[in-house]
C-alpha cells in the first residue's frame, strides 16, 4: 500500500490520466450499448465477438498488421457476419453464436502456434491493458462516443420501440433492419476498443454488469440509461483509484468494482 | 381525425393472396376488401392462417402470391401512412423487468414529430388515451408490474394516442375481464362511428362480433363465408367453418350493453 503523496503524485503521470479517462469513457459507452444489449438478450452475442478476437488479433501479428485497426475491422465483421447468419437461419441464435465462437477459437489457436517470435502477449490479450491506452485511442472512443449518443438521441422513441417489440415498431415503419446493423457496428468498434483495455476474457463484463445493476433499480427508460452509463463511469473511476491504491491489475479491478455494485443493487433491491 | 373520409374510400384490398407459414399454405387465394369506418372480424378455427393474413396486411409477412394494396399508397408515402395503422399482437412477451412505464409505453405510440413535443403537451396527449381505457392510476407503474388484461387495455391506448385510419387487433379483448371486454368493444365501436376509423381484427368471441362489427371474414385456409354477421354467423356456416357445431350467440336479439361511461 502506497502513501497518500504517492497515491496523488500517480495520478498526475499522463499515462495513468489517459488510463482513468479511457475507462470512465468504456463505462459511458458499455452501460449505454449494454443496456440495449441485455434488454434485446444479446449478452451471449458480446462475449462471442469478444472471444473471437483472439481471430483477429492472431491475423494482425501474422499479417503484420496494425493491432487496433484489424482488431477493429475484425469485430465489425465477424459481428455483421454472426447477425448475418442470425437473420438467414432457422437455427436459433445461441446455436449460431457457438458455432462461431467453436470457430473463431479454433482457427485463431491454430493461427496462434504459427506466430513466430515474441508470444508472451498472450496475458495482453486475454486481460488487456489499460494503461497502454494511447491519445489515439481516447480520440476513437470520443468519436465512438460522440456517434453513439447522437444516435441514440435522435432516434430514441425507434429504440426502444424496437427493443420492446420488433412487430410495433416494423408496423409503425422504424427502420429495424438498419438500427438493427448499426447497433451491431458500434457495439463491435466498442468491444474492439475495450478488449485494448480489460481484454478478451474481461470484455462483456462492461457491457453486462453496469445495465444488470441499472435495470434492477430504474423504473424509466431514460432514467436507465442514464444510470448504466453512470454506474460504467464511476467503475471506471474506481476500480482505477483501487487498483493504483493497492497495485492491482486495472482492468480486473475496474469489473471487481462493477460486480460489487451490481451486488449491492441486487441485495439493496432485493432481487437475491 | 379522418371525419371528411367516404364511408365507401378501400382502405385495404386484398387480392388472390396465399401465404406461407415454412412449407405450408396458410392462406389460400383469399380476396376482400375493407371500407373505411367499418369494423369487420376474421373468425376461424385455430390454425385457419388469421394471424398470418392480418400480419401479411401489416408488412410482418411476405405473400406468396397476390396483392396487398394498404391506403391506395406507394413508397415514402406508404412508410408515412403506416403512422395511421395501430397494431395490438395477439402475443407480447417481453421480461418483467423491462425499465419502461405505462406511460412511456403509451407514448411510444406518438409518431416521431409529436415525441419530440414539449413534455405537457405529451403528458396531456398520453393521460388523455390512459383515461380512455381506465389506467389513469397505472400511468407511472413499471408495465412489468400489469396483469394480461391491462396489458391489452395500455396496447390499446399506445393506439389511442394519435388518430388511426386502421386498427388492427389480432384477439385484443382475450384476457381482459367480462365488464373491461364490453367497454373496450364499445370504445371502439366509438372510434369506427364518431372517428370513422377502420378496424379489422381477429377474435373468437362471436357474441361481440355478432353485437359490434359490421362485417365477418370465415376463414380456414380459404375464404368461406364473408357478409354481415346476421347473414354469415348461422349455425350452417360455422359448422362449415369449425367443423364442429359451434353457437353463433345467445344474445343476436338483445339490444347492444353499451355502457353510459362511453
Amino acid at each position: 500500500m502506497m502513501n497518500p503523496a504517492e497515491f496523488l503524485s500517480l495520478f498526475s503521470l499522463p499515462f495513468m490520466q489517459r488510463a482513468v479517462l479511457g475507462g470512465v469513457l468504456l463505462g459511458v459507452l458499455g452501460g449505454i450499448l449494454g443496456s440495449f444489449l441485455i434488454l434485446r438478450r444479446l449478452s451471449l452475442f458480446g462475449d462471442t465477438v469478444g472471444h473471437s478476437a483472439m481471430l483477429g488479433v492472431v491475423l494482425a501479428g501474422l499479417l503484420e498488421l496494425p493491432a487496433t485497426w484489424t482488431l477493429i475491422g475484425f469485430t465489425v465483421a465477424f459481428g455483421l457476419g454472426v447477425i448475418y447468419l442470425i437473420d438467414r437461419t432457422d437455427l436459433g441464435s445461441d446455436t449460431v453464436l457457438c458455432i462461431s465462437l467453436s470457430g473463431s477459437i479454433a482457427l485463431g489457436t491454430i493461427g496462434f502456434s504459427y506466430l513466430k517470435g515474441y508470444r508472451g502477449n498472450l496475458l495482453s490479450i486475454l486481460f488487456g491493458d489499460i494503461l497502454a491506452i494511447s491519445n489515439t485511442d481516447l480520440i476513437l472512443l470520443f468519436l465512438l462516443l460522440a456517434v453513439t449518443l447522437a444516435w441514440i438521441i435522435i432516434s430514441l422513441p425507434e429504440q426502444i420501440l424496437l427493443t420492446l417489440n420488433r412487430d410495433l415498431a416494423l408496423v409503425k415503419g422504424v427502420p429495424v433492419r438498419n438500427h438493427r446493423y448499426f447497433f451491431i457496428l458500434l457495439l463491435a468498434i466498442t468491444i474492439a476498443l475495450t478488449i485494448r483495455a480489460v481484454g478478451i476474457l474481461l470484455v462483456n463484463g462492461f457491457l453486462v454488469i453496469p445495465a444488470a445493476s441499472a435495470r434492477l433499480i430504474c423504473q424509466q427508460f431514460v432514467p436507465f440509461l442514464a444510470t448504466a452509463a453512470g454506474i460504467g463511469a464511476f467503475s471506471g473511476v474506481m476500480g482505477m483509484v483501487i487498483s493504483g491504491a493497492i497495485d492491482l491489475p486495472s482492468g480486473p479491478s475496474i469489473v471487481l468494482v462493477q460486480l460489487f455494485g451490481f451486488l449491492a443493487v441486487a441485495l439493496w433491491s432485493r432481487q437475491v | 381525425m379522418h371525419q371528411n373520409l367516404s364511408v365507401s374510400q378501400s382502405i385495404v384490398t386484398v387480392r388472390n393472396l396465399s401465404l406461407m407459414r415454412g412449407e405450408y399454405l396458410a392462406v389460400d387465394n383469399v380476396s376482400f376488401e375493407l371500407l373505411s369506418g367499418t369494423h369487420t372480424a376474421i373468425i376461424g378455427p385455430n390454425g385457419a392462417g388469421k394471424s398470418t393474413l392480418i400480419k401479411s396486411i401489416l408488412g410482418l409477412v411476405e405473400a406468396h402470391s397476390g396483392k396487398i394494396r394498404l391506403f391506395d399508397g406507394t413508397g415514402k408515402q406508404l412508410t408515412r401512412l403506416k403512422q395511421e395503422v395501430g397494431y395490438i399482437p395477439q402475443k407480447f412477451p417481453f421480461e418483467r423487468t423491462f425499465p419502461l412505464t405505462v406511460s412511456e409505453l403509451v407514448g411510444l405510440g406518438l409518431n416521431n414529430k409529436q415525441w419530440w413535443y414539449s413534455s405537457k403537451r405529451k403528458r396531456k396527449k398520453i393521460a388523455q388515451a390512459l383515461e380512455q381505457v381506465h389506467l389513469t392510476k397505472q400511468a407511472q407503474q413499471k408495465i412489468g408490474t400489469l396483469s394480461g388484461g391491462e396489458l391489452k387495455r395500455v396496447l390499446l391506448a399506445y393506439c389511442l394516442v394519435v388518430p388511426r385510419r386502421l386498427l388492427v387487433l389480432d384477439e385484443a379483448l382475450a384476457g381482459v375481464d367480462a365488464t373491461g371486454e364490453l367497454e373496450l368493444a364499445a370504445l371502439l365501436n366509438n372510434l369506427k362511428q364518431e372517428h370513422n376509423w377502420t378496424i379489422l381484427e381477429v377474435s373468437h368471441d362471436l357474441d361481440l362480433v355478432s353485437r359490434y362489427c359490421d362485417s365477418v371474414i370465415c376463414l380456414n385456409r380459404r375464404l368461406l363465408y364473408q357478409g354481415s354477421p346476421s347473414t354469415t354467423l348461422t349455425p350452417e356456416n360455422l359448422l362449415q367453418v369449425y367443423g364442429a357445431l359451434v353457437s353463433p350467440t345467445s344474445h343476436h336479439d338483445e339490444p347492444s350493453r353499451i355502457p353510459e361511461s362511453f
